[in-house]
């Protein structure tokens, strides 16, 4: 499969690297000579420099024979010409684009092939918005994942010394809550993940990965972590696109209030922003942050796009009393750093994104593929088509499917129904498998799986 | 089946020059939306394109049949292309791709359709049927070979 990646900054350059371990063949394109000669040196990938959106720039690194087309540069109007020049002139098949820019995606069907030719819109800001506003609304919760547009959810929890998890078999959990069904599908015990059997005895720092319906995570989560309150009280550091979106989105629901360093800025976000409290100053000023009540504060979020600023203003709000922390971190080295310290949760942008970009990839039809603990394990979602004949899935129940090693089932969204698996639970046409891989390797053999014979039409 | 009711000689290319499987499916949707002027080449890759990526339709030995339903479709049609080099098509022989038969069909479901996949598919099994589509120059001889079943080709004394 041939894939031409344009720009070679962060998200373009990590994806290239995701990519081309495995049998993919990668041309990046970049007008900046100097970041191509390194992304070469480091990287089994094709380069070309120019200008990404040139129909000559475009047919030197082969988008006459491409699959997909990922365009990342820094220009959300270069993406987006690119993939018109694509379409037009090569009929790219797989268009993916980044786009930053709200006001592109205010009139639903623009982007469609009638008009700017994109099929899948990446928007980093929107997702890491999601991200943390489904983090809020599960207070305690490290992270909280989507499955099938968020009719199951996975939740991941911590253990704590005397919460009402620590020393339970988790057999005993189900007892406990008998009218709910809910499925641990994973454990991570000192960063390794354990397979989770009916015996299996929590341990102290384990975190704990539950499936269930959304409607019955609210249950799990009170019983397994004891009764947290929920945030009322929100503070954001820094007033960019993420700050903006999220205090957006909170402000009708929660008391927000939001830092942001310019001034300018800081006029444009209290016309754009109805409830919200915009501060001007810094978030690393302790008077400031105990003059707006950092001690009340039920979770502070910091969202600027300074890895180091957002670490040291999290650990100072830690200090000064906030509740939670929760803070944005590019480098993903940083992230398994702070994480599980005095930082409560820590998200990576670029992570999300690439995780986004993956699943177009894949040779079947992979809805999503989400990274557990940065990578450790993965959660995926994939559609079972056809019959009995053409699907190695379809009618066949749970314990006759012999899934790739370390990989589970965790549960099956069917229309609108939500099954927790069972053995002898029958696969369906269409329906979504939510399954849990400990080692990425195994990804390829899913696929497979899912893949339907030549028979089906 | 009666492969002159659905393929054409203009859909029918000898020695095509295509260095992907994305170049293949486009010049066959092309082909097709050529001829059959109620095809649009362009949904037409996306369909074929679409239904590949569900799992790869090549069958082995250097053959693929992609195939889909199409909306605007009336009846059935196919196109049948030799490549000059072979392409990989992610086949589970890993051996590329030179023999490509496209099967278009309408939107219903329609049993005849699994039908004419199958025999051309069983077709395409023979090693002698195979063995003459290689061999022919033209596409006119490809077109030639290729209409002629296994059991018109044995009655005719072919090996």
């Amino acid at each position: 499969m041939k894939i031409i990646i344009l720009g070679g900054g962060k998200v373009g350059g990590t994806l290239a690297e995701n990519l081309s371990s495995e049998k993919f063949d990668i041309t990046l394109v970049d007008s900046d000579p100097v970041q191509l000669h390194q992304l070469r040196e480091r990287l089994d990938i094709q380069t070309v420099e120019g200008h990404a959106s040139h129909p000559d720039v475009l047919r030197r690194a082969g988008a006459e024979d491409a699959d997909i087309l990922v365009a990342v540069t820094s220009s959300d109007e270069v993406n987006m010409v690119a993939c018109q020049v694509s379409f037009s002139m090569f009929r790219t098949p797989t268009k993916i684009a980044r786009i930053r820019a709200n006001a592109y995606s205010t009139r639903s069907g623009f982007f469609s092939r009638e008009h700017m030719p994109i099929d899948v819109l990446i928007h980093p800001e929107q997702v890491v918005t999601e991200h943390i506003d489904r983090l809020l609304q599960h207070p305690g919760a490290l992270q909280v994942l989507d499955f099938a547009q968020g009719r199951m959810q996975l939740v991941a929890v911590k253990v704590y010394p005397h919460g009402p998890l620590a020393g339970k078999a988790i057999s005993a959990l189900r007892q406990q809550l008998p009218k709910v069904d809910t499925r641990v599908a994973a454990i991570f015990r000192r960063d390794r993940p354990i397979m989770p059997q009916g015996n299996t005895v929590l341990e102290v720092d384990d975190e704990v990965f539950f499936l269930a319906a959304r409607r019955d995570i609210g249950p799990v989560m009170s019983e397994m972590r004891g009764r947290e309150k929920p945030y009322k009280r929100i503070m954001i550091a820094g007033g960019g696109n993420i700050g903006e979106r999220l205090a957006g989105t909170l402000e009708r629901r929660l008391h927000v209030k939001l830092i942001e360093f310019d001034p300018a800025r800081c006029q444009v976000l209290s016309g754009s922003l109805d409830r919200t409290v915009v501060l001007n100053g810094d978030a690393t000023d302790s008077e400031l942050l105990l003059e707006e009540n950092i001690e009340n504060t039920d979770i502070f979020c910091a969202l600027t796009n300074d890895d180091e600023a957002n670490i040291m203003s999290s650990m100072l709000a830690k200090q000064l009393g906030a509740r939670k922390v929760l803070t944005l971190i590019n480098k993903p080295a940083y992230v398994d750093l702070v994480q599980g310290g005095q930082i409560d949760v820590a998200i990576s942008p670029q992570q999300a994104t690439i995780s986004e970009l993956l699943v177009h990839v894949r040779k079947a039809d992979i809805a999503r593929i989400h990274s557990l603990r940065r990578g450790a394990a993965e959660a995926i979602e994939a559609v079972a088509h056809g019959d009995s004949r053409s699907s190695k899935m379809v009618g066949r129940t749970l314990d006759e499917i012999t899934l790739p090693m370390g990989t589970t089932v965790g549960g099956i969204v069917r229309g609108e129904e939500v099954l927790i698996a069972h053995d002898h639970l029958v696969v369906e046409p269409d329906d979504h498998l939510i399954m849990f891989v400990t080692d990425k390797r195994r990804i390829p053999e899913i696929e497979r799986l899912f893949q339907v014979s030549v028979h089906f039409f | 089946m009666e492969l002159e009711s659905i393929l054409d000689i203009a859909c029918t290319r000898a020695g095509l020059e295509a260095a992907s499987k994305k170049r293949a499916l486009e010049q066959a949707s092309e082909l097709l939306a050529e001829h059959y002027c109620e095809l649009d080449a362009g949904q037409l890759l996306e369909a074929l394109v679409g239904r590949e990526r569900l799992g790869s339709t090549a069958v082995g030995e250097g053959v693929a049949l992609p195939h889909c339903r199409f909306a605007a479709c009336t009846k059935p049609v196919a196109a049948l292309l030799r490549l000059a080099e072979p392409v990989d098509f992610e086949a589970s022989d890993r051996r590329p791709v030179d023999l490509i038969f496209v099967l278009v069909v309408p939107a219903e479901a329609n049993d005849l359709h699994l039908q004419i996949l199958a025999t051309a598919a069983t077709a395409l099994n023979d090693a002698s049927y195979r063995h003459a589509l290689r061999e022919a120059d033209t596409d006119a001889d490809l077109y030639a070979a290729a209409i002629r079943s296994p059991e018109v080709r044995r009655a005719a004394g072919h090996p």
